[in-house]
């Protein structure tokens, strides 16, 4: 595991151990809707990251007193199969790590849902990261929010999420494993492309003010990238419909 | 034209009543998943389950029958119960399909029904809700058009239950399935008359 004993080089002749710049994204893949059998879905490749995202609702509540008159609760469960990183994961089910990043989440969700829609009634959300590989609590945002307006659940904005952090003094965007071991700093960031409103933001390590800065910058330049392939993914299954009859 | 849209999607720089979406700062915004019409400015949701509105015509099932209260499923997370009008000539049997319009949703929980409709023998199908309008038509010249030339008599509840009776109801379900996958192409009443005229001549 980390320890300064055994850290390998991070940046070697100005890129990054896997060959990527500062600034640059691994490569994402987002498919919307290939669970049948789920109201919402999606799954997101994300370099290495394998993350299936599935969405149900909104339903009867359940414990019945948890209900809210006036609004919708979501409920949100994130866990990383047994078989998803180097290390076994133990038995499968909600760890400590995968209570908190269940919780951060859902609170990203209470945000953008239009939670005062479906009053008296549940949404939940279930994040299975099948392959993991630094970054899945961002991934895993992402793909939850295709799920969502896969759903058809109404929301105000198609959340991205993506880490950012520091490798010695250089600000580097899009952490894998490696990296998020034996990095100085780590930040998840979660962001509303609409107006840019961050709703998920948590530091492991630290950064100074102009890092900070700086790194929020990357993030959102980078989630234009990531908004566009959201959209994408959700458009493309109607365009496949509609391409057999030669239209647009 | 009609073009795509995605939650959070600008649709209209100045605040415009519509469904499917949100005002902020003046601008309006898509709430959903949906095809917008800059013509007739509105968005028709191509994903996501049923909203009960007041007089929505509903299909379901009665589920238990108590103190001529009677309990409808209609596949949906809230309770939906009918009371029998005091004039109530064939009280409803358990397991019996009927037709009902909402009356008022209590409390936003319980769901009543009124103005019933048994509806006999026949076929039942779940489609997705958010393509009722489209299996409707306009003015029901959708439905219409289906049951013209299968001969079956069809009745769609915006709950996303459609019973069929009658006629060629295999080929009445197949366009029914055709409309739900195809909801969002241009062209849509002309092609399933289409698919329809040359099923029913090959059938002869």
């Amino acid at each position: 595991m980390a320890s300064l004993a055994n850290k390998p080089d991070l940046i070697v002749n100005g890129k990054r151990i896997d060959g990527r710049d500062f600034d640059e994204l691994r490569p994402i893949k987002i498919e919307a809707g290939m669970l049948k059998n789920a109201d919402g879905s999606a799954y997101v490749e994300w370099g290495n990251n394998k993350i299936l995202a599935g969405v149900y609702g909104p339903k009867e509540v359940f414990p019945r007193h948890m209900a809210d008159p006036a609004k919708a609760i979501i409920k949100c469960r994130y866990t990383m199969a047994p078989f998803s990183s180097l290390a076994e994961h133990g038995r499968t089910g909600p760890n400590r790590r995968a209570i908190e990043i269940s919780k951060v989440t859902k609170e990203v969700f209470e945000n953008v849902v239009m939670l005062n829609e479906f009053p008296n009634s549940e949404i939940d959300i279930f994040i299975e990261v099948l392959q993991g590989d630094g970054g899945t609590r961002a991934a895993g945002i992402t793909a939850a929010s295709v799920a969502l307006a896969n759903a058809g659940i109404y929301m105000r904005d198609l959340v991205y999420a993506v880490s950012a952090g520091r490798i010695e003094d250089k600000i580097v965007l899009d952490f894998n494993m490696i990296e998020d071991n034996y990095s100085e700093a780590d930040m998840p960031i979660a962001v509303a492309p609409r107006n840019n409103e961050i709703l998920l933001l948590q530091m492991d390590g630290g950064l100074t003010r102009e890092q900070l800065k700086q790194a929020i910058g990357m993030v959102l330049e980078a989630g234009k990238k990531i908004s566009a392939m959201q959209k994408e993914a959700l458009n493309e299954n109607y365009r496949k419909v509609a391409e057999q009859y030669g239209q647009k | 034209m009609r073009e795509i849209v995605v939650p959070g999607e600008a649709v209209a720089d100045r605040p415009v009543r519509m469904h499917n979406t949100y005002i902020d700062g003046g601008k309006t915004y898509a709430a959903t998943v949906g095809l917008f019409d800059r013509e007739h400015n509105e968005i028709i949701p191509l994903e996501g389950g049923w909203v009960p509105h007041i007089e929505d015509v509903v299909v379901g099932i009665v589920k238990t029958s108590k103190n001529s209260v009677y309990e409808i499923d209609l596949s949906y997370f809230k309770r939906s119960i009918l009371i029998a009008s005091k004039f109530e000539r064939h009280p409803l049997k358990v397991g019996e399909a009927i037709e009902a319009s909402i009356k008022d949703i209590e409390d936003r929980k319980t769901i009543i029904l009124y103005r019933e409709r048994v509806l006999n023998g026949g076929t039942m199908m779940e489609v997705k809700a958010s393509k009722v309008p489209r299996i409707i038509g306009k003015n029901s010249t959708m439905v219409n058009q289906i049951s013209e030339l299968t001969g079956a008599s069809i009745t769609v509840g915006r709950n996303g239950i459609v019973w069929l009776r009658g006629g060629n109801v295999e080929l009445a379900a197949e366009a029914i399935l055709k409309i739900e996958n195809e909801a969002h192409i241009k062209g849509l009443t002309e092609r399933i008359r289409m698919m329809l005229e040359d099923r029913t001549r090959k059938g002869e």
